[in-house]
């Protein structure tokens, strides 16, 4: 019952006009970075952020969730229209969504991803008012100790499990890891890889990094190696209805995404690609018709979509309860409220109920408006991926640059994010993951705060983490995580070494 | 044996990087207080860890090539442009020598135009007058609207004379 007042008063805030103006603002811009090929929500909530000086923390994060998701509805339009994902998120709507749009059924693959992502965006967001309570229950018995053994699982998953080197993953967590060491000790006030530089005594903001990352190394990658390709838009074509039998197939599809794509979300899994692909697997094993899948099958584009979207709103259960940042855009999204002084966590749930409960009732309102936006809008978005790829990126560059100057209006951080510029563009280049470098400049610092405050109630004691049965259970799991596959994959290796001697 | 000398450079700056990490951490305090750990401590673990990383990645640069490294599908990627990269880097140099005296909206025109020309637009004029457009419609938002401070420059007396 408590829950359902805390929502109802969170409806009180995220209706006043203000907050619905920039929730409305949020899931528009949301949706065309989601629409965008180069833009995604991760840099654009990176560009906006030194907005934060100027706006109300409410109003503010009420809008970059909503670019959040609102992303996560747009790139479905780039991706069946164009066969370029909009977002790493849509890669697997990618496989049939654009046969679909081939063979004159764009109409329908953009009505089942629209609406799909709508009943998965709101399963997810009622699952979370009802599961991020028992989580704060949880999280308020955490202490440093448990905080910092959370973090080394968040950090090990995002870096080492997922992806497709551990050696390259974690490289670049302990990239972002040494960046977010610059600037001054938070617990002794010493400098440090600061050589007395101001710009650099502040600390390295995530703002330059992401979109360094993301923006000019994107820039820099997609002009020197892709510019000069011809480009194909599919036409819009074929009616938005869906057929009965549509809707038959897609909406198993839907429900079965929205299951495996809220836990994933909930986890640290970097993000929307793993659900997406296990739904597209899940659906072709359990299709009527398997033969129909990589000719344009809709259950192909119904689960994926549903998959992202569920996902996204996952990640919202960790960020607020417990301050843990599960994928790049929840990374900076944390930075936001850092931004404001708010720590997200399970005090969050009991001192800023306004800004939380509003945030949370504001995914529903959002929903519907990007339905709304999706579905009857859908031909304005298409003539947003008609702007020339020069001007766009032209575009794009100019709002990066004025995010990082507007920082301390010094050009030495332009010349920093040009030096990230150039990493993203080497990462990019090598198949170097980026978000486990910005989880680690951000939560980073976070961490290193929790250990040695451990360590300070413990006086010293360093076995605090492995005695407390919390923060134990997390670092066994971690190990567990790391040494299982390695195990596997040697016993899997062994075996066929005594085959072939055979 | 495939051996790139990308992978190789790449994996010997991640290794500097934890070289030079550690140099830096030797300067650092180690007085602790309580924990018995000071703000040296965790910069240690991470120069570790940027050593172990990197000469692991050196290792498989060298013993084969980096591990399943995803190849890039037909046809999505052409030889690289070397034109395109240096007129990014090129409009981007220029921006941050411009945006301090020239201004935010002179600045951001010039690097539209160069990002324009490496992404393969010739028509320089068109594209450095929509950068004007566009930078002038953004400063004008910002600075008004938000009022986030930037610098107008060459344009301050013909900005200020409108009464902007």
């Amino acid at each position: 019952m408590d829950t359902l007042n805390a929502l109802l008063h969170g409806f009180s805030v995220a209706l006043t006009p203000m907050n619905l103006l920039w929730g409305f603002i949020g899931v528009t811009v949301g949706t065309a970075v989601g629409v965008l090929p180069g833009v995604g929500p991760a840099l654009t909530v990176a560009m906006l952020l030194p907005l934060t000086v100027k706006l109300d923390p409410t109003g503010a994060l009420i809008m970059f969730a909503g670019i959040y998701y609102g992303a996560m509805f747009g790139g479905s339009t780039t991706t069946i229209l164009l066969n370029t994902p909009g977002e790493s998120a849509s890669i697997a709507t990618a496989l049939e969504g654009n046969k679909m749009a081939k063979r004159g059924r764009a109409g329908p693959a953009l009505a089942t991803a629209a609406i799909g992502s709508f009943v998965a965006g709101s399963i997810a967001t009622i699952l979370l008012t009802l599961l991020a309570p028992l989580v704060v229950e949880v999280a308020l018995k955490f202490g440093p100790a448990e905080y910092f053994a959370l973090m080394v699982f968040a950090f090990t998953t995002v870096a080492a499990v997922l992806g497709s080197s551990t050696a390259r993953g974690l490289a670049s967590l302990f990239i972002g890891l040494l960046f977010g060491l610059v600037g001054i000790d938070g617990q002794t006030g010493a400098p440090r890889f600061a050589f007395d530089v101001p710009e650099l005594l502040d600390g390295i903001d995530v703002v330059v990094l992401a979109v360094g990352l993301f923006a000019v190394g994107e820039a820099l990658y997609m002009a020197a190696y892709t510019s000069r390709l011809p480009e194909t838009l599919e036409k819009m074509s074929g009616s938005l209805w869906m057929s009965k039998d549509d809707w038959r197939r897609s909406w198993p599809a839907w429900l079965r995404a929205t299951a495996i794509g809220f836990p994933f979300g909930t986890i640290p899994a970097g993000g929307a690609e793993i659900p997406t692909f296990l739904s597209y697997s899940v659906e072709k094993k359990l299709a009527r018709n398997p033969e129909e899948f990589g000719n344009g099958a809709i259950e192909g584009v119904a689960g994926p979509e549903a998959a992202n979207n569920a996902s996204a709103t996952g990640v919202l259960v960790p960020l607020l309860t417990l301050g843990i940042p599960t994928s790049a855009t929840a990374a900076i999204l944390l930075g936001a409220f850092q931004n404001y002084g708010i720590q997200p966590g399970p005090l969050l749930f009991q001192s800023q109920t306004d800004l939380v409960w509003g945030l949370i009732a504001s995914l529903y309102v959002g929903n519907v408006l990007l339905l709304i936006l999706n579905l009857p809008l859908v031909g304005i978005w298409v003539k947003v991926l008609a702007i020339p790829r020069p001007m766009l990126y032209a575009g794009i560059l100019v709002f990066a640059t004025l995010g990082a100057y507007s920082l301390h209006q010094s050009w030495v951080d332009l010349l920093t994010l040009y030096i990230f510029g150039l990493l993203g563009f080497a990462m990019r280049r090598f198949d170097i993951p980026v978000a486990p470098a910005i989880i680690g400049l951000i939560l980073g610092p976070i961490a290193e705060t929790q250990f040695r405050r451990a360590l300070a109630i413990s006086e010293g004691d360093a076995t605090v983490f492995f005695t407390q049965p919390i923060s134990a259970a997390f670092l066994a799991v971690t190990a567990l995580l790391v040494v299982v596959p390695w195990v596997l994959r040697r016993r899997r290796r062994a075996k066929t070494a005594d085959q072939t001697a055979l | 044996m495939r051996q790139d000398a990308a992978e190789i450079a790449l994996s010997l700056g991640v290794l500097g990087l934890g070289v030079f990490a550690a140099v830096v951490t030797a300067t650092l305090s180690g007085e602790g207080g309580y924990a018995g750990i000071g703000p040296n401590f965790i910069p240690a673990v991470v120069s570790a860890g940027l050593l172990v990383t990197g000469g692991w990645l050196l290792w498989e640069a060298l013993a084969g090539g980096w591990r399943n490294r995803g190849a890039p599908e037909a046809g999505t990627e052409h030889a690289f442009h070397a034109g395109a990269f240096w007129w990014i880097t090129a409009g981007l140099a220029a921006h941050m020598a411009l945006i301090g005296w020239a201004g935010f909206i002179v600045a951001g025109a010039v690097l539209f135009a160069c990002v324009a020309r490496g992404f393969g637009s010739t028509r320089a004029a068109r594209d450095a007058a929509l950068g004007f457009a566009l930078s002038l419609a953004v400063f004008l938002f910002f600075v008004k609207m938000l009022n986030v401070n930037l610098p107008a420059g060459w344009l301050e007396p013909l900005l200020g004379s409108a009464g902007i």
